[in-house]
């Protein structure tokens, strides 16, 4: 009978380890991050939550990498959603604000603002077009800028001097000259990484620099069909074909980088987030410069382009004790702090989100020694909202595949197909009114 | 004439094969060459083969990123204990299904065979609201739990057990043997082959199994070495460094991959005499 | 064991119950029961708009389905191209990958020089995890710096955008399923191979039969059942294998290259898609229940024969 007892004992098994329980007597804060740098990540934040446990005994912070930032978001609402206790912070999109507020799964920063001393000033040391997508239609701060980043111009200075260029292009008209003037059989001599599945991104930037963001501050409303949204794409999509400068339908967004290191694209299109590694991969003299400006105008109001990157997140369904939460905000005050901040951004060139930051040593002679970085930030002032709105996944899922179509050339007419998907968004959006 | 016939085609025959391996190898085979290759210089750039130098940046820098080791017991955990579990029930439920009469066997053996026709990959959110709500979330037994049930392994027993002579269990019973004893002297041991061959399937399914380990764990502490490698596929977000790719992708299928390397000729003979066909 | 004491006859009624209880139990726990729940949920729509959360998911009938059909609806084009798209690449791993898988088992069935490495050259990536085959090719398919390419561009040729070019990307991952499938095809051709008898071969050869004969007379028949078993289990793994997609494309400009099950997996966090995601789950199932079932009839009908 022993097979049967051993059955049995498999049976036990299940159900003892159901019940088993940790005890834990310090305040454990589960915390998620995405692998957005090609650094090392983990060990950045192992570094941080160190020095964070040092200054709060009786907290321990437990760093999870939980993936893109993709998978980040699935796998926190897989796990809310399948019952789960999910993450206590986590840092996720800028714009998967309304994805989670909808769900009642966060809660907004602004409560843990109003009860601090210097709250006002707490806030106001941000960039504002940082601040743009953690706030929602009311002005409640929901989430805290983390790891900001912006799309900007990558240039190779070598190659541009070679060809009597010595400054960057700073609008449309240019950019394209000099592309055309740079690309080779060997070379592209413009890249701009629409391609993998996230072209709304880039797309926005150019939306922006023709004179229209597609969303607003009304999470009810996107602007997906207007003359400029429609200008916009067909003028990306001449990239890869009319203008020959880059591959047709646009380059995948992990290879442009690294075509750029190794000398075959003279100009991409990339983030922010990658200026460390950039900087310090390139053998030759890489220039950095505001996305050129398009037709709405030179006087700055036709430079584009949409924020990007994560902020930071607290998760409560109502059941977190004071303590808790007391802990949680140290965790997310203590991460978005000048000093905090200045070391993140030096390290991988996520522009530092507040300004006293900038003056905090290691970014302030970081900034100092490469003016690159003061770029990113300069180019905050002509920044806008990222693309966020009810129902976010699945519109910019639509946007996504329609960008897609048109820029591959399967919807030849831009507009007709941008006008079915406005249908379809419309359609989503009038259950939120 | 069937005599030139024969070498023509034995020469096409190897010609094709050749081909073939060759095509199948390329990729392996630049993995190695780019996991060694300074990470400045793509293919593209240069000799298609050799960089400027030769270099292990990549494997350090892809070594810093996971905890590799963790990750390799964290996999071996994991495959031993489902495969451990399985092999108890697996042979429970097989000489039950082969060899005993009781009411409702072939509706019971029905609603296992079920398993093979809905794949769990499928049942991803409602699983796991099943751990749950078992409680198990982010913990070992959350991995193995779904597997230690195997239909695949049910069926493939039952049918070798079902080709041992039943003279044979008579014999022992005459003998005074427990079914326990019957089970493990008799079926068994007669068995070999065909535990082997699923053993194999097993191990290699798991070893490599990357979405349900990714969705039900949390914790660096015990997830599998697929989640390591899905880390630096993942910090391509960031610029494809294929040479820390290529370098982690082959620290993660090495041990594999030399492994039938070196035992190939078993494995394939253990699948060939296991039934499975 | 069909004579036994009175006194024990209670215990071995019980018994073979107790035998196949964790098996039955693991099975209704993580397959039986969460399908009926996806059933169940297929029926139904989560509560949408605002403050939608916490409240309970209408019933709507088969609107799911329907919606799914519906080719202006935002999943129905998403659906209705991946649905093809999974039918062209289960075709195409069976048409390619099969015949290919059979073509190296006989190549490499019989004694010859260096056999082990010919066989470790054809059967290695299936020994990989699927993610890290993937994270290979997506090296080799790289526009700007890939392998393909660099051979391409050294032959003249401007060289192909392998994963961004609509009409490609499909191609490509199927190039990768049957690179990653022909060798573990080849290892079942093999065993039904080695079960053939040496001496049936031998009096063929003695009754002047050629190597052509032999195989179209002889080999294939004696196959059939394997080959049975190939196709049916390269159609079930085309539905199911879909991890490769994180690493190519990830489905391809406008879905061009986009698998059911990748579908459902991009879609299982927002709630608002989830009755979408339970129908869908159905038509796969459905699908891999099909193809499971012939198969299943088909081997008893031959082992009854």
């Amino acid at each position: 009978m022993s097979c049967t007892r051993i059955a049995c004992l498999v049976l036990l098994l299940i159900a003892m380890t159901a019940g088993a329980a940790m005890a834990q007597d310090d305040v454990v804060i589960d915390f998620y991050f995405p692998s957005a740098t090609a650094n090392d990540a983990e060990g950045i934040f192992q570094r941080y939550a160190d020095m964070f446990q040092e200054e709060n005994p009786g907290i321990t912070i437990n760093s999870v990498f939980s993936g893109s930032y993709t998978d980040t978001r699935n796998t926190i609402l897989t796990e809310l959603q399948g019952g789960g206790a999910g993450p206590d912070v986590a840092v996720m999109l800028s714009i998967d604000l309304y994805s989670f507020a909808e769900e009642g799964y966060i809660v907004p920063a602004q409560s843990f603002i109003d009860a601090m001393e210097d709250g006002d000033a707490y806030v106001s040391d941000f960039f504002p077009a940082l601040m743009a997508n953690g706030v929602d239609e009311m002005g409640t701060v929901w989430s805290i800028p983390f790891q900001r980043s912006t799309p900007i111009l990558y240039y190779n200075a070598d190659l541009l001097a070679e060809a009597g260029y010595d400054a960057p292009p700073t609008n449309n008209t240019e950019l394209v000259e000099i592309a055309q003037a740079l690309t080779t059989d060997e070379r592209d001599g413009l890249l701009v990484p629409v391609a993998g599945g996230f072209p709304i991104w880039m797309y926005q930037s150019f939306a922006i620099a023709y004179g229209r963001n597609i969303v607003s501050d009304d999470p009810t409303e996107v602007y997906f069909n207007t003359p400029e949204a429609v200008a916009a794409v067909e003028f990306v999509r001449s990239l890869g074909t009319d203008l020959g400068v880059g591959p047709a339908g646009g380059a995948a967004w992990g290879d442009t980088p690294v075509a750029f290191l190794a000398g075959q694209a003279a100009m991409i299109y990339h983030t922010t987030g990658n200026l460390s590694r950039i900087l310090d991969g390139a053998e030759f003299e890489v220039g950095v410069w505001y996305l050129p400006s398009g037709p709405a105008g030179e006087d700055g109001s036709g430079y584009g382009s949409p924020t990007g990157g994560g902020n930071l997140y607290i998760f409560d369904d109502g059941s977190k004790s004071d303590e808790e939460l007391d802990a949680i905000w140290k965790w997310v005050l203590f991460l978005s702090s000048p000093q905090i901040q200045s070391d993140w951004g030096a390290t991988t060139g996520y522009i530092a989100s507040n300004a006293t930051a900038w003056e905090t040593e290691p970014l302030a002679s970081r900034a100092m020694e490469y003016p690159q970085y003061g770029v990113a930030r300069d180019q905050l002032q002509y920044a806008d909202k990222e693309f966020s709105s009810y129902a976010t996944i699945t519109i910019q899922g639509i946007i996504n595949k329609t960008l897609e179509s048109i820029l591959t050339g399967e919807s030849e007419d831009a507009q007709a197909a941008m006008d079915a998907a406005q249908a379809q968004i419309d359609g989503i959006l009038a259950e939120y009114k | 004439m069937s005599n030139r016939s024969g070498g023509v085609l034995r020469y096409f025959a190897s010609v094709t094969k050749t081909v073939i391996a060759i095509v199948f190898l390329i990729p392996l085979i630049f993995t190695l060459l780019v996991s060694l290759r300074p990470e400045t210089e793509p293919v593209t750039k240069g000799n298609i083969f050799f960089g400027s130098e030769l270099t292990f940046e990549n494997f350090e820098r892809a070594i810093a990123i996971a905890p590799w080791s963790l990750h390799y017991i964290n996999s071996l955990i994991f495959v031993a204990g489902t495969l451990l579990v399985q092999l108890v029930t697996v042979t429970c439920a097989a000489y039950a299904f082969a060899r005993m009469r009781f009411l409702g066997r072939d509706l019971l053996l029905m609603v296992i065979l079920l398993q093979l026709m809905i794949p769990s990959g499928v049942l991803l959110v409602q699983n796991f609201r099943m751990i749950n709500t078992l409680g198990l979330f982010d913990t070992r037994i959350a991995l193995m739990i779904p597997y230690w049930g195997s239909a695949f392994g049910v069926l493939l027993l039952r049918q070798t057990f079902r080709e041992v002579p039943i003279e044979l269990e008579e014999a022992a019973r005459i003998d005074g043997a427990n079914l326990a004893q019957v089970i493990r002297h008799v079926y068994v041991t007669n068995a070999i082959p065909a535990y082997l061959a699923f053993a194999l399937v097993s191990v290699s399914t798991h070893w490599n199994e990357f979405l349900w380990p990714f969705i039900i764990t949390r914790s660096e502490a015990i997830r599998p070495l697929t989640l390591g490698l899905n880390k630096l596929i993942k910090t391509t977000d960031q610029g494809a460094f294929y040479g820390q790719l290529m370098a982690g992708t082959l620290i993660v299928i090495a041990p594999l991959v030399i492994l039938f390397l070196l035992f190939q000729r078993q494995f394939v003979e253990s699948f060939a005499r296991s039934g499975i066909r | 064991m069909r004579a036994q004491s009175p006194r024990r006859s209670h215990l071995s009624v019980l018994q073979p119950y107790l035998l196949i209880a964790p098996t039955l139990i693991l099975v209704l726990m993580f397959n039986v029961l969460p399908a009926i729940k996806t059933v169940y949920d297929s029926t139904h729509r989560p509560a949408r708009g605002l403050n939608a959360a916490g409240k309970a998911p209408d019933y709507v009938g088969l609107q799911n389905f329907r919606d799914l059909f519906d080719e202006a609806h935002y999943m129905g084009t998403r659906f209705q191209r991946t649905l093809r798209n999974t039918i062209v690449f289960a075709l195409a791993t069976v048409v390619i990958g099969v015949p290919l898988g059979l073509l190296l088992a006989l190549l490499l069935n019989h004694k010859q020089p260096l056999l082990g490495l010919w066989r470790f050259a054809v059967f290695y990536p299936s020994l990989l995890p699927l993610i890290g085959a993937a994270s290979i090719w997506s090296f080799i398919f790289s526009d700007s710096i890939g392998l393909a390419n660099a051979v391409l561009k050294s032959l003249g040729h401007p060289g192909l955008n392998w994963l961004g070019d609509r009409n490609l990307v499909l191609l490509s991952v199927i190039v990768v399923n049957i690179w990653k499938q022909a060798g573990y095809f080849m290892i079942f051709f093999l065993a039904g191979l080695q079960n053939i008898p040496r001496d049936i071969y031998e009096s063929a050869s003695l009754d002047g039969a050629s190597d052509r004969q032999q195989f179209t007379a002889l080999t294939l028949p004696l196959l059939r059942r394997t080959l049975l078993f190939v196709i049916v289990i390269s159609f079930i793994f085309a539905f199911q294998t879909v991890e490769q997609l994180q690493a190519l494309g990830e489905g391809g400009p406008n879905d061009s290259a986009n698998l059911l099950l990748y579908l459902i997996f991009q879609n299982i966090s927002e709630r608002r898609n989830w009755g979408y995601v339970n129908a869908m789950t159905i038509v796969l199932i459905g699908v891999v229940l099909t193809f499971t079932i012939a198969n299943f009839l088909l081997f008893e009908r031959d082992e009854s024969n």
